[in-house]
């Protein structure tokens, strides 16, 4: 039984993956730390090793067309072994969304409003994203491209404001640090922007057409991929070997932009910027939670289960971590191992399960 | 059908009354601050109090009130000053800043800071400790501008300047129109916290000072402050910062004076654009900066009655600007080994372009660093003569 009613196109999906992956532009600081200069050719090394996984989402999605990861586990391993892989599943992504929650959370309560309290900050920001996830998929949809723009925009024009203070000496050497950190930078980068996308195979099966999904998440992934490099150069360029000091480069570097004293403290885009786009994902990330809970418990519709998730998201958000130090201490180093079997384990193997047994197994009467 | 009227007016009830709430609660951030209770810092001063060892912090104050009086009595009014110079002692800068509280009875504001100073005494023994917070606090932007005063920042502060209402602006303005001569330059705190991070790259900072001139008080800049690691360890006077300038390649504009070799007057060139580009080069275990400058300039004054605008001429003041440069180079270089500072950020080149025989070079960086050689080729064009084709002299008879 399908939860979700609504469909969306294929361009829809294309705006959907570029909004999800820009999204993270906040998160390429937690390998900032790690990677210095490097991190623009971690960004890269990301994408072309995360592809082929993105790509093993896409073709399962194709193979069980109109399935939802779930559906999608209980019909490769069986209803008992699917569940458990099922519960798996949504444990990363009640884990995932209250990081999120809790990363706009520390956004808000370092740069724009300090004096509000933390929690306010995290109930506000949650309600929204219950809100937006109510009005369902092909809403989220439908305004997706707008999420897009504003991922485009604003590291491109923070970029062309900071040029004269660029220099693009800063990235030299290019192989200065040691292999171990940028392989650490790479597992950072596969899991956050790129490896997140798993969360697509509770949306993929709502498109309406699966000719073109290949095209069209690649593309997404492209320009995703693009506003995080123009990002990271230009953090790196101006900031130099300032880059790993900050808590967010990204806010200091656009904090230095002084136009002949006119345009100054233009860190309010990345403020508007960052909201914007951690919302839109935490949109999607609820959506995927509140459908993939629903699903395992048979329910019809997934609404009644989004105030009482946000409740939840809420409470783990406040109080998983002590100190904005801990979470990215494990964010960094603990945080990324437990998902990455469910990126880059569990999906192959089960188109690799579904090929080798036929499945889906034709419904009697219907043919393939 | 009634009870469907019921639920549909409740929930519009509640709708209401949520949108009421929003109204009262979310209408401003809870930590909002008037204006009028905001205490505006534009200038800060970082001294050591002698009388305690403790950080003697100065914050200057904008007086809303007197700046409206002043303008409106063209400057004038009050006790004539729109500041407040206001101080805070403590052990850390933070413990200052809030230590100054006791005196305003408001939180300094510290978003609209221009100029951070910090004293001689404090810059010779380090400034790692103390500029931390400058760097780190949330109000704090990074565009300020750091300066070391020759003596006290204090000093520096209460200097009143002739035709700025503020001394911090005025100084800002200062070090903002570094182009005008290049001899000295505008650092930022993130320009300085970033040579700081460098292995082998030292700081460097302008210099402020004050010269009395009756019971006036006068700000002046003069080189700038270098540093090893965090300490001051001596200054570039304005020819040798200059010098560190056409390296590095900051030189804006400013004055080139070249004298004729009968003494018979001067000729003065305004640079119009400079560019450089350093080469580093490992030969032999010998380290060779190739330093090439191409420099454009205007004929701007001439004090001698020859015609200067002949081809020949042009040659030979192109040659003497050229030589002009270098002198300032080498002079900056020598006074760079002296200081046993890397100012030019050689080291910073080498590792960039050569980073494999940097590791080995790191550690013994300042032994090495007095065996460098420096390899010029300065190029300068001399763009035009301005108004003027030839001096107005009495004409001479030919002979």
């Amino acid at each position: 039984m399908r939860i979700e009613k609504g469909n969306i196109c294929n361009m829809q999906l294309l705006f959907l993956i570029t909004g999800f992956v820009q999204s993270s532009i906040s998160l390429i600081d937690f390998t900032v730390v790690i990677t210095e200069h490097q991190t623009w050719m971690v960004i890269l090394a990301g994408l072309v090793i995360a592809t082929p996984f993105i790509l093993s989402y896409v073709a399962l999605a194709k193979r069980f067309p109109g399935m939802n990861l779930i559906q999608i586990n209980d019909a490769v391993y069986g209803r008992f072994l699917g569940k458990v892989i099922s519960v798996y599943y949504i444990f990363f992504l009640m884990m995932t969304l209250s990081f999120n929650i809790l990363d706009v959370g520390e956004l808000y309560a370092t740069f724009l409003m300090p004096d509000t309290p933390f929690i306010y900050l995290l109930i506000f920001f949650t309600a929204t994203c219950a809100y937006a996830v109510t009005k369902g998929l092909e809403v989220l949809a439908r305004v997706s491209h707008l999420f897009v723009v504003v991922g485009i925009i604003v590291p491109v024009s923070t970029f062309l404001l900071l040029i004269d203070q660029m220099d693009f000496s800063n990235f030299l050497p290019f192989f200065e640090l040691p292999l171990i950190r940028v392989f650490h930078g790479i597992h950072i980068m596969l899991s956050i922007p790129f490896g997140e996308t798993i969360v697509f195979l509770m949306i993929m099966g709502s498109v309406n057409k699966t000719e073109g999904m290949v095209k069209n998440t690649l593309t997404g992934l492209l320009i995703g991929t693009s506003s995080l490099l123009i990002a990271a150069v230009r953090n790196t360029a101006v900031l130099g070997n300032t880059e790993a000091i900050w808590t967010s480069p990204s806010f200091q570097s656009t904090r230095l932009i002084d136009i002949g004293t006119v345009l100054t403290r233009m860190d309010f885009l990345i403020g508007i910027a960052q909201t914007v786009l951690i919302f839109f994902k935490c949109s999607l990330f609820f959506y995927a939670l509140a459908v993939a809970v629903s699903q395992l418990f048979g329910l019809k519709s997934y609404l009644p289960l989004v105030l009482p998730l946000a409740g939840i998201e809420v409470i783990i958000a406040a109080t998983v971590f002590q100190s904005p130090v801990d979470h990215a201490a494990i964010t960094q180093d603990a945080g990324i191992i437990y998902s990455v079997p469910l990126m880059f384990v569990i999906p192959p193997l089960s188109l690799l399960i579904a090929k080798i047994c036929g499945l889906p197994k034709p419904e009697r009467g219907k043919g393939v | 059908m009634t009870k469907k009227i019921n639920i549909k007016i409740n929930i519009l009830t509640s709708k209401l009354v949520l949108c009421l709430l929003m109204l009262f609660m979310l209408s401003g951030c809870s930590g909002g601050r008037e204006i009028n209770d905001l205490e505006i810092v534009i200038g800060m001063g970082v001294d050591k109090d002698e009388d305690t060892g403790n950080i003697l912090l100065t914050a200057q104050v904008v007086k809303e009130g007197e700046m409206e009086k002043s303008s409106g009595s063209g400057g004038g009014g009050g006790d004539g000053k729109a500041f407040w110079n206001v101080t805070g002692t403590g052990e850390s800068v933070f413990e200052s800043v809030r230590q100054i509280t006791h005196k305003t009875g408001n939180r300094l504001f510290v978003s609209h800071n221009h100029v951070i100073i910090f004293g001689k005494d404090l810059a010779s023994e380090g400034l790692q400790k103390y500029i931390d917070f400058f760097l780190r606090a949330h109000e704090m932007r990074p565009t300020a501008i750091i300066l070391i005063a020759e003596g006290r920042a204090l000093d520096v502060m209460n200097a009143k300047p002739e035709t700025e209402k503020l001394p911090a602006m005025n100084i800002a303005k200062l070090v903002k129109t570094y182009g005008f001569t290049s001899h000295f330059y505008k650092v930022n705190m993130k320009d300085f916290a970033s040579c700081l991070m460098c292995d082998s790259r030292s700081p460097i900072a302008p210099l402020v000072g004050v010269s009395k001139d009756g019971d006036n008080k006068d700000i002046y800049m003069s080189g700038m402050a270098v540093f090893k690691n965090d300490k001051m360890v001596g200054r570039l006077n304005e020819d040798e910062t200059r010098g560190l300038l056409w390296v590095l390649g900051k030189v804006k504009s400013g004055v080139l004076l070249i004298s004729f070799p009968n003494k018979q007057g001067k000729a003065a060139f305004e640079i119009l654009e400079a560019k450089s580009k350093v080469i580093p080069e490992i030969k032999d275990g010998k380290i060779v900066m190739h330093v090439k400058i191409k420099a454009e300039s205007s004929l701007s004054e001439q004090t001698t009655a020859e015609d200067l605008a002949t081809i020949e001429a042009f040659e030979k003041m192109q040659k003497a600007q050229a030589e002009v440069i270098r002198q300032e180079i080498m002079a900056a270089f020598d006074k760079s080994r002296e200081l046993n500072a890397d100012v030019f950020g050689f080291g910073e080149m080498i590792r960039k372009k050569h980073s494999n025989k940097w590791k080995s070079l790191k550690d013994k960086w300042d032994e090495i660093y007095q065996t460098i050689e420096l390899n010029t080729d300065i190029e300068v064009k001399i763009q035009k003569t301005d108004l003027l084709k030839k001096p107005a002299s009495p004409k001479k008879e030919e002979k």
